[in-house]
């Protein structure tokens, strides 16, 4: 889905429900499946990573879940192909991709921002490349019609989230400081951070998304009564393929959870 | 490939600060504590006292003359190995410990490869106090168990990092996940002069001390400077640490030994700055091994201290304009270096300097150095962590006699 469908999305109230999936995980095939089932059930948006050797900025969870990707033999270029499939299989959702600097880097700024447009990607976040070193990918992004989006943390000061902004479609807030991962305790300091952070985009039209550690639809609602207009669930649902997958066979039975999975993440469904 | 410099700590068009967001207060902190604290004259009266207390420096200038004979050149080694803890590590730790001590951090974290780097963080930290986690590939622990326990008798925590190759790459990726959690009370004493900025400078100028020596004694002894200065490079801290007083003076080659594994054309080596290729690892822009798509390739090296995927970003700067230059040593020309340091001069050298020493065994025949040159080599490390796996090998020290 293009940029303009990205945008198109925050024009719509309440708060958008992105699910996290890996290229690859557990097979190519199943990725696009589980992308169809997670709109079945919900999902407004999709996170979607290419796997790496070397994700600094993930917990266990998203780890294993490269390493599902690996064991199926994706790595990039099997990647795009997947999330071109990803795309055509999930019309009019906005597709924000999570890829570590080097797989971009490796190909080329702009050979990748091109590709991922062409492959129906609305937007891309490369986790280790800040604010700083990142004006070469913003460039290409723009100049391939790819919306830009950098990541902010708990420990990031106003001004500098405030710059972050201005070079941004939106901005990925970690609620937590740390990796990614399913927390048990620390939600209401995360609602907190929501807010503070909310506050400080107040007025640069830019909007705010949610991501680590988010389980709930509870969470999911709440996050978006403090500010947010995505909320990103990445570990939780990587550790409900792990649980549920038991191979190609036997993919019914993971389509159908994943789905549930989603479904329970929906506020609505919270509300009923 | 993109031809992209950094911005901050840019070494030519390597270096930078690639490493995810949420580090980037540490960094921030960290940057300006190393301007700030490091030129103050307390901080290097402290550092100058303990250097010289507690590390043993300075190390001195030991001549090997039936080595050289072996080698067809002059060879004088610069005795980092006799420092507290076996290794060069020992400078770095000691930096950057007091630096810690003085941003308020309380607790260490570190990886480790060989366990050099790990021990001598886990001697500093009981030496002020503070607690230590050692982040250490499972494998490498299986191979270098003596630098284990060394670390636990010191107090430190030793965590196996079980994922990857489970060597130095994944420890570092572990570290630097501990240190995204923790880093309000925590720092990550990095080992090499490789990572985000400030790193690779930071370790630089704690290592520098070793060529700003040598190069005094060198003076002082011979009146003149070395015609080569030699190191094996890893992260490359040690060389960079003996390089950086000579990058100034044209007359002296600089040259870096990589660790050539099986052989170049086997793939299993680590010899990321004579076959690699450019890249982002460990926050730097850097020349690593990676395959086409972008994914980081296994290194191989019978070293656990040379295992690495990547290299300080300032090496890359100097192979790149031409300074220095980087070749490589085979595992097996490794150890016929090593056990022929043990019978000619009673040194046991680890395998790391080894992998510099097997170069200047084979340089004068090969034409690499003239033959006759007066060379400079630093002896990092020495071999007492390596003498298991010496063992396990069943070679004979026999076939190094002449």
């Amino acid at each position: 889905m293009s940029l303009p469908a990205l945008r198109a999305a925050f024009d719509r109230p309440g708060v958008a429900l992105s699910p996290f999936l890996v290229l690859g995980d557990p097979t190519p095939r199943l990725t696009v499946e589980l992308a169809a089932a997670a709109v079945a059930g919900g999902a407004d948006m999709l996170e979607i990573g290419f796997p790496y050797s070397d994700p600094v900025a993930d917990g266990p969870e998203v780890q294993a879940a490269a390493q599902r990707a690996f064991a199926a033999g994706v790595s990039t270029r099997a990647g795009f192909r997947i999330l071109a499939e990803v795309a055509a299989a999930c019309p009019g959702i906005p597709l924000n991709l999570l890829v570590y600097g080097n797989l971009v880097h490796r190909i080329g700024y702009r050979e990748f921002a091109a590709a991922a447009t062409a492959a129906g990607a609305s937007s891309l976040l490369a986790p280790d490349i800040p604010l700083e070193e990142g004006g070469p990918l913003r460039r290409a992004c723009r100049r391939a019609g790819l919306g830009h989006v950098e990541l902010a943390g708990p420990l990031t000061p106003p001004d500098r989230l405030r710059r972050l902004a201005e070079v941004s479609d939106f901005v990925y807030l970690a609620g937590f400081q740390g990796v990614t991962g399913v927390r048990r305790r620390g939600f209401a300091e995360v609602l907190d951070r929501t807010g503070a952070a909310r506050a400080v985009l107040e007025g640069t039209g830019v909007p705010l998304c949610l991501g680590f550690g988010i389980s709930t639809a509870g969470q999911v609602a709440s996050a978006g009564a403090a500010g947010a207009r995505i909320a990103v669930i990445g570990s939780h649902l990587a550790r409900v393929i792990r649980r549920l997958y038991r191979g190609p066979e036997d993919a019914a039975t993971l389509r159908a959870g994943f789905r549930a999975a989603v479904r329970d993440l929906n506020p609505e469904d919270e509300a009923c | 490939m993109s031809g992209v410099s950094p911005r901050l700590g840019a070494f030519g068009e390597f270096g930078g600060r690639f490493a995810p967001e949420l580090l980037t207060p540490a960094l921030e902190e960290l940057e300006a504590a190393r301007r700030k604290v490091i030129p103050s004259p307390s901080f290097r009266e402290e550092l100058d006292r303990e250097a010289t207390e507690w590390v043993g420096r300075p190390t001195p200038l030991t001549t090997a003359p039936r080595f050289s004979d072996r080698a067809g050149l002059e060879i004088v080694f610069k005795r980092e190995d006799l420092l507290h803890g076996g290794a060069h590590k020992a400078n770095n730790v000691l930096g950057q410990a007091l630096l810690a001590r003085r941003m308020g951090k309380r607790r260490l974290i570190a990886e480790t490869g060989a366990g050099q780097h790990g021990v001598a963080t886990a001697m500093i930290a009981a030496r002020f106090g503070m607690e230590a986690v050692i982040y250490m590939g499972a494998r490498d622990m299986a191979r270098q168990a003596p630098n284990v326990k060394r670390m636990e008798l010191c107090g430190a925590r030793v965590v196996a990092v079980e994922l990857g190759a489970q060597t130095l790459k994944d420890a570092i990726n572990e570290a630097l996940r501990d240190w995204t959690r923790t880093l309000e009370t925590t720092h990550y004493l990095l080992g090499t002069a490789a990572g985000p900025h400030p790193f690779p400078r930071l370790v630089r100028d704690f290592q520098a001390v070793i060529g700003r020596e040598a190069r005094r004694q060198w003076r002082e002894r011979f009146g003149d400077l070395p015609d080569a200065v030699v190191a094996c490079v890893g992260g490359g801290s040690n060389a960079i640490g003996i390089f950086h007083a000579f990058v100034g003076d044209p007359s002296v080659a600089l040259i870096g030994v990589e660790p050539g594994g099986e052989g170049l054309d086997t793939g299993r080596h680590g010899a990321t700055l004579v076959r690699g290729t450019p890249g982002l690892l460990h926050g730097a822009r850097t020349m690593i091994l990676q395959d086409d798509e972008g994914q980081i390739l296994e290194p191989h090296s019978i070293s656990a201290g040379l295992d690495y995927p990547g290299v300080g970003p300032e090496h890359a700067a100097l192979q790149a304009s031409g300074r220095a230059r980087y070749v490589a040593a085979t595992d097996e020309e490794a150890l016929g270096a090593f056990e022929a340091l043990c019978v000619d001069e009673g040194i046991v050298p680890a395998f790391e300097p080894s992998h510099a020493l097997a170069f200047t065994l084979r340089a004068a025949g090969s034409g690499e150095i003239a033959s006759g040159s007066r060379v400079l080599l630093n002896l990092c490390g020495r071999g007492d962590k390596d003498l298991e796996t010496w063992f396990g090998l069943g070679r004979s020290p026999a076939r190094a006699h002449r």
